[in-house]
Order: C-alpha cells, then structure tokens, then sequence
C-alpha cells in the first residue's frame, strides 16, 4: 500500500485545525464516525506525518464507498446551494429540476453514509468559488461538469466493488446520474445529452461507450472543490 | 492480494496452471484492442477460469449476458433504423413524421445503437462466441399481422413513436443493469456493459425530455408522478418493481429510508426516483418477444 496511507489517529492529533474544518461535526456519533476517516491495514507502516500528507478514504470496498458517499456529498451540497439560493434567471420549471435532482443526490449520500456506518468519512465542506451560481448559465455549466463526473466516476468504479451488492447499487445509481446529466445538457445546448465529449465517437472499438473515470482522475476533480487534499492512492485501481 | 504468491501456491498444487493461464491470455487476445489497461483488466477473467478444472467452467453466463445485450442492441437500432428510412424493403415513415428539429436527436441515438451492436459483436466473436440470429421485428407488436397491433402507429404517429423508444430505452437501461452481476469476473466487460447502460439512460432521458416538450406529463426519470405509458399485459414488466423504497447494503440489510432518522433527512417520496431498479433476463427476453416474430 502507498505510505501516504496514514494512520488516523495520527493524522487527527497532528491536524487537529484541518479537521475541525474539513469535518462539521454534528454530534456525538457523527464525531466518532468522522475519526474513522480511513481504515488502515495492518501491514501498513506507519508514516511520518507531514503537512503535506493527504486524507485517505479507506480500502477495499469501505473505501469505494466513501469514494462515492464524497462524491455524493459534492453534488448534494452542490444542489443544495443553487436550490437555497438560485439564480435570479433560472425558470421554475428549471428550479423544480433541480429540486428533484437534489433530492436524489441527498438520498444517495444517505444511503452510502447510512451503509458505512462507523467507517463512514465525515461532511465535507465544499468551496465552489470556481463555479458562477450566480446564473442560470453558470449553474447549468457547473452542473454539466458534476453530473458527468459522477456517471465517469460509477462507470469506473463499477469493477473496483468486490461485494456484488454494492456493484448493484452502483449500477442503480448510475443510471439516474446519467438521466440527471442528459437532462442539464440538454438545457445547456439542446441535443447535447450524449455527445462526443462523453461518448466516446472517434471510430475506435470503443465507440458509443460513456466515459469512465478512475477514482484518482476523480478525486483530483474533486480535490479542486476542498480545502483539503484526498488521495485516491489507498483505494482499489 | 498478492498475486504473484497466490499463482506461485496455485501451480505448487496445480502445475498445469500456467499453460492453462497462458491458453486463456492468448483466448482473450482480441480483448487487447480494447488498449492494455483493459487487457490488463481481463486477467482476472484468464486466472479465474484458468484455477477452475475445465468441466467447471462455465463461459455461458458471460456469453449468455451478451448474447442478450445484443439482441437488445439489435431491437433498438432496427427501431430507429426503420423511423430513419434506413432498412431496405421496411415501408417508409411519411413526410413530416419528424417535427422540425427533432431528427438529428434520433439519429444521434441510433449511431449509438449501431456502436453498441458492433462492440457487442465484436467481442462474442472475439471470445470465440457464435453471435445469435437477429430476429425479425415488427414494432407495432402484432407479429407481422398475426395478432392484433398493440402500437399500430408506431411509425406514423411521433408521439406513438416517442413512447415506444421511452419504453425500449428504459427497459435497456434496466436490462443491462440486470447484467452486470455476471459480469463482475470480467472487468473489461463489466465496464464496458456499464458505459453502454448509461448511454442508454442519456437516451431514455432525452426521449422522455422529447415527451415532455410535446405535452407528455413525464420526469426524466422514472417516477410514480409520470402519467404510466405501460400495455397492461404487454410493456407494464418495463416499469414493474421501479417504485421500491427498500434498498439494501451488504448482507441484504435494508436501508430504512421511510423510518426515522432517515426520513426526516431525505424526501421519501422520491427515493424510488433515485434509484433505477435491474429486470432479469426472462423479463427482458420477453419484453423484446413483443416486437419479434
């Protein structure tokens, strides 16, 4: 296993700043929950804690599943702001989108922080200052980009879960951010729900295939949106 | 793992495994086009089979899986081929079928169809695979006339047209979905069936937006809210069992979405929305029996 994997009550006690920011901790479980940022195999050696030392996600599939529970962390916290606050030239009918969507993208961040329990990262807090929310054009864009790194980052995944459960659920969740992603595209520019920019259309074998992603290509994406860096490096490649 | 050692212990017991495994690597050869890491990730396909004794084998849930897809592809395309006046000899839908600006949507999806049936094809016969026959369709569903039709207009009303592409697209989408457990020895395959399971799902979403702008009462998704599209006795398996609450984890425990805490967190209602539920084979089988003969 890479050494950056750190062992957690080391990482905690030697940032206790970055985690009083990284996690809002609601309660007393949720603050137990939130120490358990990773798992950490018994062979590991211990490393050296530095400041430049990155969070980890666990292995195996407690790992994945904190994977996608960030990442639906992200797109929740994503809809919940554009929904609280929306842009003054968005349509009803578009608000009401968004409202649906956000309310599937907060039943799948339960449903994973549900599923891991006490394994379970905790909230993150999320900077969107590189998006403009304060238009329709820059929430659809910025919704573009966050529903078609969620389908690429399921359809990477997909082979990574060990337990097939959990490749079921990814199967049932992807679909929904595919339908979720086909519908803001449309309305960025109609009849770009699946164009070549995500499936795949250059005359190679793998014409008409979506994208997928590894979790490190996504969680580089996501790492732009935290104040904190996470890495990828424990997670099943 | 550690999978020099494992291989290392498996020969100690079965020294005829690395022929085996080398026989099986050079088998998927063809996978190699998919580029190396997708070669790579066939492998553990190559050593799964190669560890079992050749009479406990069994290829045929993998091919059958495929198989399946491509008939699948095989239906979708005939559908928009034929809306496209694209097959030779199928009668031609009117002028006008196509309201302005509608067209090059449907075109997009059935170049899709096509790469989905080619991939497919490409990798049964590559996997030494016999492709199975394309049926002979008839989208009105009355098996060339030897039945009452049950989309009688299927190619001269768009919005006919419109429910009949929603319906093969979300049962598509459902279908896959039922798949990909069989896949889970074969990552290549597995993450490919996924990519095209999603395309599928763009698909069914911007036919549903295309609905919608004609009128239809219907959400991208599928929803309990949509005004229901299903013959009763005929497409109704296609949104059968989309309406569950109950998801589950590891170990088939349930996630209990409708009891508190949960339920004070998310919108119950729409759980079933947020999550697209597998068919199995049987019931794609006999989704696709409607428009064959």
């Amino acid at each position: 296993m890479d050494t950056k994997s750190t062992s957690l009550s080391r990482l905690f006690s030697a940032r206790p700043v970055l985690r009083r920011t990284f996690f809002r901790v609601a309660g007393a479980t949720a603050a137990s929950s939130a120490l358990v940022l990773a798992g950490c195999d018994k062979e590991d050696e211990t490393p050296e804690v530095t400041p430049e030392q990155a969070f980890t996600l666990g292995t195996g599939d407690t790992g994945l599943l904190n994977y996608v529970y960030l990442l639906e962390q992200l797109e929740a916290a994503f809809y919940d702001k554009v929904v609280a606050t929306p842009p003054a030239d968005m349509p009803s009918t578009e608000l009401a989108y968004f409202t649906d969507i956000r309310d599937h993208e907060v039943i799948h961040r339960e449903f994973f922080k549900f599923a891991l329990g006490t394994s379970a990262i905790g909230t993150a807090v999320f900077n969107f200052s590189s998006f403009t929310l304060t238009t329709r054009a820059g929430v659809l864009a910025a919704a573009q980009t966050l529903e078609d790194l969620g389908v690429a980052a399921y359809n990477g995944a997909g082979k990574l879960f060990t337990d097939p459960v959990y490749l079921g659920i990814a199967g049932k969740i992807a679909s929904v951010e595919a339908r979720h992603a086909a519908l803001v595209r449309d309305l960025v520019q109609p009849n770009s729900f699946a164009t070549a920019d995500v499936v795949v259309n250059d005359g190679s074998a793998l014409d008409g295939l979506d994208a997928a992603k590894t979790p490190a290509q996504v969680i580089a994406v996501v790492n732009t949106f935290l104040n904190i860096t996470i890495s990828a490096a424990s997670l099943p490649a | 793992m550690n999978i020099l050692k494992l291989l290392a212990d498996l020969a100690e017991v079965d020294p005829t495994l690395y022929d085996r495994l080398s026989s099986r690597r050079a088998a998927f050869a063809p996978l190699s086009q998919l580029g190396r890491k997708a070669a790579l990730a066939a492998l553990p396909l190559a050593l799964g089979t190669a560890i079992m004794p050749a009479q406990a084998r069994d290829i045929r849930t993998i091919l059958d899986s495929l198989n399946l897809a491509l008939i699948l592809e095989y239906l979708e395309s005939e559908f928009y081929a034929r809306a496209l006046g694209l097959v030779a000899g199928a009668p031609s839908v009117p002028a006008g079928f196509f309201p302005a600006g509608t067209r090059p949507a449907i075109e997009t999806i059935y170049r899709h169809e096509q790469q989905h049936v080619r991939f497919m094809e490409r990798v049964i016969q590559a996997s030494g695979g016999t492709l199975p026959t394309k049926p002979r369709f008839d989208f009105t569903g009355s098996k060339n006339g030897a039945q009452p039709a049950v989309f009688a207009d299927v190619f001269t009303n768009f919005d006919t047209f419109l429910q009949v592409a929603q319906t093969l697209e979300d049962a598509g989408v459902r279908a896959y979905k039922g798949q990909v457990g069989f896949l889970q020895t074969d990552n290549s395959l597995l993450e490919a069936a996924l990519r095209i399971h999603s395309v599928e799902a763009r698909h069914a979403s911007h036919i549903r937006s295309m609905r919608r702008a004609r009128g239809a009462n219907v959400k991208n998704w599928v929803s309990a809210s949509d005004t229901s599209i299903a013959v009763p006795g005929k497409t109704d398996a296609v949104y059968a069992s989309e309406d569950l609450v109950n998801q589950f984890m590891a170990g088939l425990r349930q996630v209990p979405f409708d009891q508190a805490p949960l339920n004070t967190v998310v919108a119950v209602a729409k759980v079933a929305e947020a999550f697209d539920e597998p068919i199995p084979a049987s019931t794609a089988t006999s989704l696709v029996s409607i428009f064959t003969y």
